[in-house]
């Protein structure tokens, strides 16, 4: 679906809007206008954009702000949100803390 | 590693029905849920459901919830707590953290009931606390017992907006407005009218401006938009708040379909009949795999799971075939109607009866004067008492007719028609319809010409009940206060379960219009 996105469109000067500075995704503390101008800065998919400003991979893992994100992504690039391909769903689905991860891998548990 | 016929991820309504169906068939099952309480939604529930008998309507939804949880535990399922399914893997393994430790699970077969979440809106103000999901605003007041706030602004007129409004002025919160942005209430009319009744303004083609507050929530501004979704400045209104609760759709939780590689369909896995996704052995039933009521997803549920248990050779193939055929056409019934997915998008003008739609309800949440003779079920000006059914949409639901023991009221087979009155049969004022309509749309009235007066009963579901002798103000459909009224009886029974039958004795000119009461 991401091919669809047309790598070289000219999106124009970045023109800052009144709510740049709402926060999109809470857990990060993202705003809606370091969103935009990611976009504007090069990066068109979800993916990418989750990987620069890290939206979508806190606590609640986008449960919140996905679809936000995307709206705003898709808007910048005037384009239907449905183009927009998901990030890729991976585990942990849920926050699971580090010191559960080390009890496996100690093998203090089966 | 621990290994499991049947998996079932959540333990909601669409989980614990596969997990049932499976068990039942002789499959070893387990269900984990990452909440300390199973159920799901259900038991956030408090009102009485529709459909008809077969889909437990008119019962109320922690009920069904107690009923599925104990069909459970009698089918030898084990539902594990405070589970937390983590990863998905290679082969059906799934990881799943239990309090310090991750334990590594294999299912022959998976169920992914993970329901859905809530969707958000942004404007100034949103992170404030205060603002809060509907949903969460269940969760508080019906599981945990706390009011979410005093004052109340509801975004969202679906049926999770209009019911949820409902259960913030049971809990004894004052909701200030239900606002929409789209033109025409989503929900069910009977919804909207139970809590327009009451004096709730709604506010269609409008949206929020901004919630205002330093630390936490302190009002709202909301303003009408235009049809590019605009607010049209001078149309802004100002409530004062601590709490706006937002229900704007809920999105599928799909991670773990996704993950295990099961091929979408936008953001629902792509399911067969029986809820199979395109993965071998994994199937998904509920919300995950569509937004629907938890009576629609309890049926899905039941679907996948026998057609897991046929899969792994535990039901034979008629046995099978008997189970889905029952379920699909109980399913379908559920589906049909001006609510329906066939129907999402369209605008629709008259009821399946060729009745024209009362636009009143679907913008102002109540039924107009106007809207009233085009409905046979909505009579006046009979002798002795009679029902007035004011449910004017074709919603699956058919409680109504059962109840009436003298069949006074008739649905048909089709559940999604409009009540009718029998002209044939007697009323005799039981009250029994009026307790069992799970959308609070039955009044009975007896006017009593000689005296000037008239008799009207109404469903109530709100504490402190009001008593015999009592004496107030009888409100009309929009909630405005219209004469005085005095209580002349307050009915209760087991079989009505906590919708109460309360008659107010109003002048003979109001029989049609008294339909509800405040206390002076
Ligand atoms: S009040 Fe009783 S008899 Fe009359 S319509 Fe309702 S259920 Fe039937
Ligand atoms: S009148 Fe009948 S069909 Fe309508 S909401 Fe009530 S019980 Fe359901």
């Amino acid at each position: 679906m991401n091919g669809r996105i047309d790598r070289s469109i000219d999106l124009g000067p970045y023109v800052a809007a009144p709510d740049d500075g709402m926060i999109i995704c809470r857990c990060e503390e993202v705003t809606k206008g370091e969103i935009r101008r990611a976009v504007h800065d090069g990066m068109f998919t979800i993916t990418e954009i989750r990987r620069y400003l890290r939206t979508g991979m806190g606590l609640c893992q986008g449960q919140t702000c996905a679809r936000l994100v995307k709206q705003i992504v898709a808007k910048e690039l005037d384009v239907s949100p449905d183009v927009l391909e998901d990030a890729v769903a991976r585990a942990p689905f849920r926050p699971v803390p580090m010191r559960v991860l080390a009890n496996e891998a100690e093998g203090r548990t089966r | 590693m621990e290994r499991y016929e049947l998996i079932v991820v959540g333990a909601g309504p669409a989980g614990l029905s596969a997990a049932i169906e499976a068990a039942k068939a002789g499959m070893k099952t387990v269900v984990f849920d990452e909440n300390a309480k199973p159920g799901g939604q259900l038991f956030k529930q408090i009102h009485k459901f529709f459909g008809s008998k077969e889909h437990k309507a008119k019962i109320r939804g922690y009920n069904i919830g107690e009923t599925l949880l104990r069909e459970a535990e009698t089918c030898g399922v084990e539902v594990v707590l405070n589970a937390t399914v983590a990863g998905v893997y290679e082969g059906r393994e799934l990881t799943v953290m239990q309090g310090d430790s991750i334990k590594h699970f294999k299912g022959d077969s998976i169920v992914v009931a993970t329901g859905a979440s809530e969707n958000m809106v942004t404007f100034p103000g949103w992170t404030l606390p205060g603002v809060i999901g509907a949903g969460a605003a269940q969760t508080m007041m019906n599981l945990h017992g706390i009011k979410p706030g005093s004052r109340v602004l509801m975004l969202g007129t679906g049926n999770v907006g209009l019911v949820v409004s409902y259960q913030l002025l049971q809990a004894g919160c004052e909701v200030v407005a239900l606002v929409d942005a789209s033109k025409k209430i989503g929900g069910y009319g009977v919804h909207a009218a139970k809590v327009a009744r009451t004096g709730v303004p709604f506010y269609l083609s409008h949206t929020i401006v901004a919630v205002h507050g330093e630390d936490c929530v302190k009002g709202v501004t909301i303003g009408e938009v235009d049809a590019a979704w605009q607010v049209i400045p001078g149309s802004e209104k100002t409530f004062d708040v601590d709490t706006v609760c937002l229900a704007v759709g809920l999105s599928p939780m799909a991670q773990l379909v996704k993950s295990a590689g099961c091929e979408m369909n936008g953001i629902v896995p792509a399911v067969d009949a029986y809820g199979a996704t395109s993965v071998p052995g994994i199937y998904a039933a509920g919300d995950v795999s569509g937004i629907e009521e938890a009576s629609s997803a309890m049926i899905e549920g039941r679907i996948a799971g026998a057609a897991a248990a046929y899969q792994a050779g535990y039901l034979e193939k008629s046995d099978f075939e008997s189970i889905v055929t029952a379920h699909e056409a109980s399913l379908g019934s559920l589906r049909e109607g001006m609510f329906g997915p066939k129907q999402r998008g369209r605008v629709q003008t008259v009821t399946e009866e060729g009745i024209v739609l009362s636009q009143s309800l679907l913008t102002k949440g109540y039924l107009d004067e106007s809207d009233l003779a085009h409905f046979p079920s909505i009579q006046h000006g009979k002798t002795g008492v009679y029902p007035v059914i004011e449910c004017t949409q074709n919603i699956p639901c058919n409680p109504c007719q059962d109840a009436c023991v003298k069949g006074c009221i008739l649905i048909g087979n089709d559940i999604t028609s409009l009540p009718v009155i029998n002209a044939e049969a007697t009323c005799t004022g039981c009250g029994m319809c009026v307790a069992s309509c799970s959308g609070q749309a039955i009044f009975l009235v007896e006017e009593k010409p000689l005296e000037s007066t008239a008799y009207v009963s109404f469903p109530y579901e709100f504490l402190p009940l009001p008593e015999k002798g009592d004496r107030g103000i009888a409100l009309d459909r929009s909630g405005a206060p219209i004469c005085d009224a005095e209580i002349t009886a307050v009915r209760t029974g087991k079989a009505m379960d906590q919708t109460h039958v309360v008659t107010m004795k109003v002048p003979l000119d109001y029989a049609s219009t008294a339909r509800f009461f405040r206390r002076r």
